[in-house]
């Protein structure tokens, strides 16, 4: 168990797969800007993540090592189908906003990166807490990076229809964080700040790199 | 004169108007990636220009031919299109190893990572079902169509990724706060770097 909690955590901070290992970025940065979307995003990675990585824990007997690539694709594939019609079924506005970042899921490369790195290698259970820890690292990494940008860009929050939070009126809200430029700074920002809390707690040098290259995604 | 206006058209809202890297962050992992080097962006962006044509006109294809007149294309794209690049990315690089090996020294060990590129897929999905690049109205992309709107984006995503490159090689040796080196500064480059592109918006109302 205290295993399990180890590997489920690695996610959050230590191994962040954006801001430490720096894989997936594309649909962070285009889908942070309004708390509701990237929330969403959110779900649909953890249940794609962790329903990926136990199938793919539970068949790393059966599959030969060379065709292991297509097979994750294909399995991973399949449980996006499964969100992008779920989700047009139930929630039109939440998918019409993700658009094409939904079937895009599947060549995020954290996904088949972890596939690759871990679950393809790992028992089922920690490949599950593998997949809930990235997942849950991305949503956190996700939803704080629209929080900033919609609060401060547009001065209020607007999840579901229903006003959670506004800055008093009057606020003049810079639209730049909203555009595409904001999502650039702001998660500069962040990365910076992870890499130095990091360093601080745990006393350990993390290279942060872009990681989606030739041997993350390259196969 | 009408069709040429509208192709342009198609060209430039692709290339520039809609970024594909700067203002709409598909494709980012390389993006950050290959850009260390201007060597290598260079490579990049002839790989990205070839596979993606190459990419488009194979699903185009494949759903108009087989899985719209099936009736099966809107639970199958997703499945159907990554096995097709996929595939079709493997007899490029078979092919260019057997029949050219001057350019699969050049373009060589970009493909293989081209083919989990979002960038591909994107353009491919949005050349069958325009949702996000209509120009004011929904219709179904014609194969010329479909053609020079993903030779513009790829195209855009040529220029964004030398240009960054470029400002990279400049910012080795910058003067840069400690805890900024590296990727966050990066990242603060790229985004000041699509500021020009902000500009862009709405030009021709594309």
């Amino acid at each position: 168990m205290r295993e399990w909690v180890a590997v489920y955590k690695r996610g959050l901070a230590l191994d962040n797969p954006l801001t430490v290992l720096m894989i997936g970025l594309c649909a962070v940065l285009a889908v942070s800007t309004k708390v509701e979307g990237a929330f969403f995003m959110g779900l649909a990675v953890i249940f794609v993540l962790g329903m990926s990585s136990v199938i793919v824990s539970s068949i790393r007997h059966l599959v030969p090592e060379k065709v292991r690539i297509p097979v994750f694709i294909v399995i991973i594939a399949s449980f996006v189908t499964i969100v992008d019609l779920t989700m047009k079924a139930f929630l039109p506005d939440v998918y019409d906003f993700l658009g094409v970042w939904i079937p895009l899921i599947v060549v995020n490369c954290m996904i088949l990166g972890r596939a690759e790195a871990f679950s393809y290698h790992k028992p089922v259970r920690l490949a599950i807490a593998d997949g809930l820890g990235m997942g849950t690292g991305f949503t956190i990494v996700i939803v704080g990076l629209a929080f900033i940008r919609e609060l401060f860009g547009s001065g209020e929050i607007v999840f579901l229809g229903a006003r959670l939070l506004s800055l008093p009126a009057g606020y003049p809200a810079p639209g730049i964080l909203v555009l595409f430029p904001g999502a650039f700074i702001v998660f500069g920002f962040i990365v910076a700040l992870t890499g130095w809390y990091n360093r601080r707690t745990a006393g350990r040098t993390v290279e942060t790199s872009a990681h989606c290259t030739i041997e993350e995604g390259g196969r | 004169m009408e069709t040429l206006q509208h192709f342009a058209l198609l060209l430039v809202g692709g290339a520039l108007v809609n970024n594909i890297l700067l203002t709409r962050f598909i494709g980012i992992c390389p993006f950050f990636g290959v850009s260390g080097a201007m060597e290598t962006s260079v490579g990049m962006a002839g790989a990205v220009v070839f596979v993606m044509t190459l990419a488009t006109t194979a699903t185009w294809v494949f759903w108009n031919v087989l899985l719209e007149p099936l009736g099966v294309g809107e639970f199958l794209y997703i499945p159907a299109f990554i096995l097709v690049i996929a595939a079709l990315v493997q007899f490029v690089e078979m092919y260019l190893r057997k029949m050219s090996p001057a350019l699969y020294r050049s373009l060589g060990i970009f493909l293989p990572l081209i083919t989990t590129n979002c960038a591909v897929l994107a353009t491919a999905t949005e050349s069958v079902r325009p949702g996000f690049f209509t120009m004011g109205v929904e219709y179904t992309f014609g194969f010329g169509e479909a053609l020079v709107y993903t030779l513009g984006v790829a195209i855009g995503f040529g220029i964004a990724l030398i240009s960054f490159a470029a400002l990279r090689e400049r910012l080795e040796v910058a003067p840069v706060p400690e805890a900024m080196k590296g990727t966050p500064m990066a990242f603060i480059t790229a985004g000041l770097l699509s500021f020009g592109y902000v500009g862009l918006g709405g030009l021709f109302g594309l």
